[in-house]
């Protein structure tokens, strides 16, 4: 049900994508509004993190067309994409291993200036610190700034992984299975921070911890064998028949 | 000119023949292993240099062919269990080591054998009337040991276990694993049977080149080539590839001063790299 | 807050120090020595070109060695054939590599991994194939002999006959290379090497056009690869196309290495010390490349760090 106006952030039309002759994503059609958290769920290979990668740029639509603040994005680079305000995590923790939690945060807080002088002190580059040090605090990390990535637990890293995503100041965020590999009462922590976080940023959530997309989410899609099932609110999908068909196989 | 043709093309193929055996063994150690390893030119070398001891020792060339490359199967054997094993999870690392690998063998030989280059001499002097020349027979001969060796390097990855079990390593390693298939040992022996091959090529061309310790150097380059050309796990591309580019080389040789050959074959390589980086029969 | 500013001293303190002692070197020893020395800072200049791409970008190429020849080049042949001076000749021997490395780099960016590590052999092949065979501009194998004019500095005429000059010419300029690498790789610039390095999808995701700033690293390092073969030819008043052989790229691979990949101090010291080694091995054994061979596989083993890697606590 595709929303109208002035407030729709993100659109897809029709998007379509193939892998040599397996059909990712068929015909997927959704609208984001602005502020919006809208969690991505469906069973395993529905083509949730395909759809993601195509947000991202990581691939290439076949078909049909991705929109983002009414601008046509389907064919940029990721690194373009990034510029325009979209940011990814992944499911699988992807961060610069060898550096420290500091420098990883630099890296994505410096990522929004125009010009990297070969001569410069990057200290004399007060807002980018400050960004730094204020995404360190909201991450809670601070305490770790100096610890290697590699040395840091597993939920750490995971909240890194988002504090990166969220240094570039994105006006989209697209969440791939945050709380992947957590145990419930770590993915509760995880969640509790992630809110901290959070400022309003508009949300694409992909997760299998039902609790979280029950607590965290405004709307509903999903997904099955790369279409779109059904869209709507939690408590709609919840009572939805085929949904739960879908899950439970039936 | 007819005949210049001839010999050329027959020397392409015989030539092609040569860097194939090269090329599979370089493709098995990478197909399996993902080890690039820089060494396989010194490997092919060794094969020559062996090969020339066995020579001047018995005088037998058809002995050396045997007892050549089981000698460099023995150095690749202490190669990959002394210094490989420990680094083969790490591609960058495993590049750098092999190129000292390289080093140490290269001037080992040179140590030992010397810095002249040897021939050594062909132990079937005949000759075969081609047009108005004549072709030694000795090519022709090598050109076949060469298709056996393949022969029996296919009935052995397709009919033995061993083969099975690389085979299997290759397709998916974790499932070998958790089928018993001893992953280690077939990547030692995996890396044994590429430098054997790779010493198999450099007895065949020991009686067509000079056998000098660098002769590993210029081979490599061209079997790496060969190999990413012919598309990395696909062994049938590479045989292919190898008799190809050398026919190419071989022929356009005639019409053009060889180094303009060889510039316009690299660069074709480069084009192929960019293009179709998986190989022209590569998946 | 001393510790602050005492942290801040070490390394201009260090780096004087050690400028200081190089300069004095010639007043103690005699002309072969400071010839050596003259070749060992060249190299470090060769090596630490290597590592910014290396051990910074973490692009492996064996195929550095075509800049380095092109530099030799670069000076040779416009002193030689066209009458300019020193100065555009070393000018030149940053230009001109340069420009190849931006041709060069162009197409290899797109590689990753082992593609990457042969087209950039590949290019140096054909280099070294042209370079070979097109005596007439290069001399082929055999080189160029050329006299190298003096230096006009304006302030000064330096004689490059003089042993003691030319020391000192390359000391200077291995030293401002070197001032300027590291400041490099300390900027904001270098910070997203770095970032490519650690992780090149994360990279490119957080907004680095990835490609844009390998090509610059690439162009970088070839124009002080370049530079460094530019000094050499002018110390040696000898240009060859043996130069330009890929092989000679493992020179600065296995400096970087065993000195310590991603420290510029390291590929300097490796220098230093493997060629030193090389130096006093010479006399007993013909084949020194093989004691540099076990070097390298032993560090790759034991230290794959390297020397000053290591002691920087590091485990790479």
């Amino acid at each position: 049900m595709p929303a109208s106006g002035a407030d729709v952030l993100l659109t897809l039309e029709k998007v379509c994508k193939s892998f040599g002759g397996l059909m990712a994503v068929n015909y997927v059609s959704l609208s984001v509004r602005k502020g919006e958290l809208r969690a991505l769920i469906g069973p395993n290979g529905a083509g949730k993190t395909t759809l993601l990668n195509l947000i991202s740029g990581i691939h290439t639509a076949t078909a049909g067309r991705i929109l983002f603040k009414g601008e046509d994005i389907t064919l940029l680079s990721p690194d373009r994409i990034s510029h325009r305000g979209i940011s990814r995590t992944f499911q699988i923790t992807s961060l610069f291993s060898g550096l420290t939690v500091y420098e990883n945060i630099w890296a994505a807080a410096q990522s929004r200036k125009r010009f990297f002088n070969p001569l410069a002190r990057p200290e004399r580059w007060a807002d980018v610190r400050e960004k730094t040090e204020e995404m360190l605090e909201l991450t809670g990390l601070a305490g770790k700034a100096g610890t290697v990535c590699s040395e840091l637990s597993y939920g750490d890293q995971r909240i890194l992984e988002m504090g990166i995503a969220l240094s570039t100041d994105p006006e989209l965020l697209l969440l791939d299975e945050p709380t992947a590999g957590l145990s419930t009462q770590e993915s509760m922590t995880l969640v509790r921070r992630m809110r901290a976080m959070l400022r309003g940023q508009t949300i694409v959530l992909v997760e299998h911890d039902m609790g979280v997309v029950m607590e965290l989410s405004d709307m509903l899609t999903v997904l099955h064998y790369g279409e779109v099932l059904v869209e709507g609110t939690p408590a709609e999908i919840m009572a939805n028949d085929e949904v739960r068909r879908v899950y439970l196989g039936t | 000119m007819a005949s210049n043709l001839a010999v050329a093309v027959l020397n392409g193929i015989v030539w092609g023949m040569i860097m194939a055996l090269i090329a599979l063994g370089l493709n098995l150690i990478f197909g399996l292993l993902h080890i690039i390893n820089m060494a396989h030119g010194a490997l092919y070398m060794l094969g020559a240099v062996f090969s020339w001891y066995v020579i001047e020792l018995t005088g037998n060339y058809w002995l050396a062919l045997i007892v050549a490359p089981l000698g460099v199967g023995l150095v690749g054997l202490a190669l990959e269990r002394g210094i490989l094993r420990t680094i083969e999870d790490q591609p960058v690392v495993t590049i750098i080591c092999t190129f000292g690998i390289m080093l140490v063998l290269q001037q080992l030989v040179l140590t030992y054998f010397g810095g002249t280059a040897c021939r050594i001499a062909l132990p079937i002097p005949w000759r075969i009337p081609l047009f108005d020349l004549q072709y030694p027979v000795m090519r022709i001969v090598i050109a076949a040991i060469s298709a056996a060796v393949m022969g029996t390097l296919w009935l052995f990855l397709n009919r033995t276990r061993y083969g099975l079990w690389m085979r299997a390593v290759v397709q998916d390693r974790e499932m070998a694993v958790a089928l018993g298939i001893p992953v280690h040992k077939v990547y030692m022996w995996t890396f044994v049977l590429g430098s054997v091959l790779a010493a198999f090529s450099g007895v065949l061309a020991a009686p067509i080149v000079c056998v000098d310790f660098m002769m590993g150097r210029e081979i490599l380059i061209m079997a790496f080539i060969i190999v990413i050309v012919g598309g990395m796990g696909n062994l049938w591309g590479s045989v292919v590839t190898a008799v190809m580019i050398s026919l190419i080389h071989g022929v356009g040789s005639i019409f053009v001063v060889p180094s303009t050959a060889t510039v316009f074959s690299l660069g074709f390589m480069i084009l192929v790299l960019l293009v179709r980086p998986q190989g022209l029969f590569g998946e | 807050m001393l510790l602050d500013k005492w942290k801040g001293a070490a390394f201009p303190l260090a780096f004087g120090f050690l400028m200081a002692v190089l300069a004095a070197v010639p007043f103690f020893v005699d002309l072969f020595y400071q010839t050596f020395l003259t070749e060992i800072l060249v190299w470090s200049l060769f090596a630490i070109s290597f590592d910014l791409i290396f051990g910074y970008v973490g692009l492996l190429s064996f195929g550095q060695a075509l800049f380095f020849g092109l530099g030799g080049y670069a000076v040779a042949i416009p002193v030689l054939k066209l009458g300019l001076g020193t100065g555009s000749g070393l000018l030149l021997s940053v230009a001109v590599p340069a420009a190849f490395a931006a041709f060069v780099g162009f197409f290899s960016v797109r590689l990753t991994g082992i593609h990457f590590v042969i087209i950039t052999i590949i290019f140096a092949l054909i280099g070294s194939t042209v370079g070979e065979t097109w005596t007439s501009l290069t001399g082929g194998a055999d080189g160029l002999v050329f006299m190298a004019p003096p230096l006009d500095l304006g302030v000064a005429k330096l004689d490059l006959m003089d042993i003691r000059t030319t020391y000192y010419l390359v000391l200077a300029i291995v030293a401002l290379s070197y001032l300027f690498l590291r400041r490099m790789v300390r900027s904001p610039l270098g910070k997203v090497f770095v970032a490519i390095r650690e992780n090149e999808e994360r990279a490119r995701l957080i907004g680095y056009d990835v490609r844009r700033y390998k090509l610059l690293a690439f162009v970088i390092a070839g124009g002080l690869s370049g530079l460094a073969g530019g000094l050499y030819s002018l110390s040696l008043k000898y240009a060859s196309a043996t130069f330009l052989h890929w092989s000679v790229s493992g020179h600065a691979v296995v400096y970087t290495i065993v000195g310590g990949a991603g420290t510029l101090v390291g590929p300097m010291l490796g220098a230093g010390l493997i060629m030193s080694l090389e130096h006093y091995l010479v006399k007993l054994l013909q084949a020194t490349d093989l004691v540099v061979g076990a070097v390298l596989i032993s560090t790759l083993l034991l230290a794959p760090m390297g020397i000053v890697g290591f002691l920087l606590g590091r485990r790479k």
